[in-house]
């Protein structure tokens, strides 16, 4: 019997970094690409700068388990590079990862940066993203996490369409200025993934 | 009408209570039960239809609030954490002998594996104790489902009914599918006849008491259809409840073999021992999954007839969350390895204070006190909220948290067994919590205390309620006897510090009970503008009556 696989996205960052609204909005997406999905975030001290972590499951059968195991994660989106490393381990062997590379050092004993990187880089499917410059070329501070979730649209089975609608909608109140920028730096993020394998 | 829309499991509880037609919410904020109360307030205070929703100042007063509403006939939902029902317990036992009128629906989130709580308790454990019903959802629909049964059942069965939820599913978001909305209806108050069954005097409690026990079996009877037995032809069966439930379905999905286990599920307590008996005859051995206490695994264990697997005898940690690898590992099922993880050390990143908030002036203070008056390695007594974050290192200026307003009796414990100075840290929130019956205590107990009152207008930890000792701290401290020397009140931020700390090295010194208040509001709910209607009507007050 062939049983359709269950899917799963873990996003991880900095209290304040803005990881459970990427999680809302890649539930949201998902749902309207008529997958049943959940979402779980352990968010305790959130704005407290505390480490952040959510996931998303999703799968064509119906879904009771909010959490994922080790080596059950499709997809991994990391504000922080440090905090990409800690959740590494929760990748399928032939999984991707889109990772931004601006460090929160905001904390005691953060390793050498460098060290940092050359970790991320020996994963196989990671796929790294300079957020300071790409927030500087579209001259939005902000434009990391949209960039990122641009990245993760190449990974997941939801149409160019409805990731626009989703985003829009979610920027609404905040005007058309704020929603174009947003959706400009998705545009972007997706532009830096070229080969989506396993997609 | 079903209306389908994205919310947490405790949310879920929320709009549930609202749909069931309560009349109000009460609660005291804490992770991860606060959602539950703020979806309700939201509902009610666009509804705009005379229901109330309103945060109590702790879950005693919250269940007592709760209690009132339902002698009057109208349904009610209160909300807690499960440390929170220990504060309550005392209202929510004898709730058990008195019964309810209009339904009430206990929200109790428990926290296994502390993400951030004291300790792990099972409040079905507490369910147990007072002899009341728990229900106990798997899903974000069955969290909303089980609210609406759960205020039919309080109503039939004329008992209160706890809904018991863990933070996995307190924090998962999922799709809903609600029901349109019945408007409150009351029942009329607790008539006449039933009067005396309100009235916990020791002669009415005797025969309340004995009521109680003779529903035990109408409770089971109601409990028994949301459980049920899934036979298999293997001789290894599982028990699952909660969340043990959520986890073993989808194993199914993936392993469709797993349908050969007997299956005893259970969502509804307390649990008809005929239906262990049936599931049992049919095994020889049972995995049990439930989360927290082993409190199915022990019933099961007792009856002997079936090697009982679970928490008790290794086959999952005695201790923290289930997770799906613990269920898998315990059915020696195959767990997939994930990616390499860095060889590098990667510390923990832990919360910590926000940037510029007043309690860090205070604590530096505080600390300069000390050194100042000749007691640098006084152990400081603490309490629970945002300031518990200096308990951390580099800080580690408290050294004991214990529970919600212990700070304030234990430093007067050590200063009765002759500790001097005695210093105890509390928050705004937390002194009107349970803070204020000890502050009576230490006015009365003639030993050398300061108590530094951390005053942040709100409740800072679970997202900046409104604290309801909001602006009444000094009048609430000055009101048991305390005189103008005894209390001062300072502003924590960094250019008043030498003052600051001259001032808490006097109230160190004073030989007495002293007071001291740190107020300045947390930054998180002045960028978020929390108070911003009540100080423009505090201030429009002031220019129109008594302050001119
Ligand atoms: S939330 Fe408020 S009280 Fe808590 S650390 Fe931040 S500023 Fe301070």
């Amino acid at each position: 019997m062939n049983v359709p696989r269950i899917h799963g996205i873990v996003l991880s960052g900095v209290g304040g970094q803005g990881v459970l609204s990427l999680a809302q909005i890649l539930l949201e997406a998902l749902r309207r690409s008529g997958l049943h999905a959940l979402q779980s975030e352990i968010h305790g001290m959130s704005q407290r700068g505390g480490s952040v972590h959510a996931q998303v499951c999703y799968s064509e059968i119906p879904l009771t388990s909010p959490i994922l195991d080790e080596g059950g994660a499709d997809l991994l989106v990391a504000l922080e590079p440090l905090e990409a490393l800690r959740y590494v381990s929760m990748l399928r062997m032939n999984g991707h990862l889109v990772v931004a590379e601006e460090p929160q050092m905001d904390m005691a004993g953060y390793p050498p940066l460098d060290d940092v990187y050359a970790a991320l880089k020996t994963v196989r499917g990671a796929h790294l993203v300079d957020t300071e410059d790409l927030a500087r070329r579209l001259n939005h501070r902000q434009a990391g996490g949209m960039a990122l979730l641009g990245m993760a649209s190449k990974f997941l089975p939801v149409a160019d369409a409805v990731w626009h609608e989703v985003i829009a909608q979610r920027f609404e109140a905040k005007g058309a200025r704020v929603t174009e920028k947003n959706l400009e730096a998705f545009e972007a993020g997706r532009g830096l993934i070229h080969d989506p394998v396993g997609a | 009408m079903v209306q389908s829309t994205l919310a947490l499991g405790v949310e879920a509880v929320g709009c549930a209570a609202f749909d069931a037609g309560i009349k109000g919410a009460f609660g005291y904020p804490g992770t991860p039960s606060t959602e539950g109360f703020e979806a309700v307030e939201l509902l009610i205070h666009g509804a705009q239809d005379g229901r109330v929703a309103q945060w109590a100042a702790n879950e005693k007063v919250a269940y007592d609030l709760a209690m009132g509403m339902s002698y009057s006939g109208f349904r009610a939902l209160v909300t807690m954490k499960h440390v929170g029902l220990n504060v309550a317990m005392d209202a929510y036992a004898n709730s058990a002998l008195t019964g309810v009128r209009g339904g009430l629906v206990l929200l109790v989130a428990d926290d296994p594996g502390m993400h951030s709580s004291q300790n792990e308790q099972d409040s079905r454990r507490l369910a147990e104790f007072a002899w009341l019903p728990c229900l106990e959802p798997s899903t974000v629909q069955e969290c909303y489902d089980f609210t609406l049964r759960a205020f039919e059942l309080s109503e039939a069965l004329q008992v209160p009914v706890m809904l018991r939820i863990v933070t996995r599913l307190a924090h998962c978001r999922a799709a809903l599918a609600r029901r349109a909305a019945l408007a409150p209806a009351g029942l009329g108050p607790v008539p006449a006849s039933a009067i005396q069954d309100w009235v916990l005097i020791p002669a009415n409690a005797r025969r309340r008491y004995v009521d109680l026990l003779e529903k035990q079996p109408r409770l089971m009877a109601e409990a028994t259809p949301l459980n049920r037995l899934v036979p298999g032809s293997a001789r290894r069966g599982v028990a699952l409840s909660g969340m043990g439930r959520a986890y073993f379905g989808q194993l199914l999905h993936e392993n469709p073999a797993l349908a050969d286990l007997p299956r005893l599920e259970i969502a509804a307590y307390p649990v008809d021992p005929g239906l262990e008996q049936a599931f049992l005859a049919q095994v020889d051995e049972v995995v049990v999954f439930e989360e927290d206490y082993p409190v199915l695994e022990e019933r099961l264990g007792l009856r002997g007839t079936a090697k009982v697997r679970g928490r008790l005898d290794g086959a999952l940690p005695r201790t923290g969350e289930l997770t799906p690898r613990l269920l898998k590992g315990a059915l020696g099922l195959e767990a997939p390895a994930g990616k390499a993880a860095a060889a590098l050390e990667l510390p923990i990143r832990g919360p910590r204070f926000c940037d510029g908030c007043g309690h860090v002036d205070a604590y530096e203070a505080l600390q300069e006190a000390l050194a100042q008056v000749g007691a640098p390695e006084t152990r400081v007594f603490g309490d629970i909220g945002c300031y518990t974050l200096a308990a951390q290192e580099p800080m580690a200026a408290i050294h004991a948290v214990v529970e919600m307003g212990a700070s304030i009796s234990m430093a007067v414990g050590a200063a009765l067994a002759g500790q001097t100075p005695s210093v105890a840290v509390i928050g705004d929130s937390t002194f009107g919590h349970s803070g204020l019956p000890a502050l009576l205590t230490a006015a009365d107990a003639g030993v050398n205390v300061t108590v530094m009152i951390l005053d942040n207008r709100v409740v800072g930890m679970t997202g900046q309620q409104p604290s309801q000792a909001l602006d009444q701290v000094e009048r609430m401290v000055r009101g048991m006897g305390l005189q103008e020397d005894q209390l001062q009140v300072l502003l924590p931020v960094p250019r008043q510090h030498d003052a600051n700390v001259a001032a808490v090295a006097a109230a160190l010194r004073h030989p007495g009970l002293s007071v001291v208040v740190f107020r300045r509001e947390c930054i998180q709910s002045i960028r978020r503008g929390v108070l911003k209607d009540h100080d423009r009507q505090e201030r429009e007050r002031c220019t129109t009556e008594v302050c001119s």
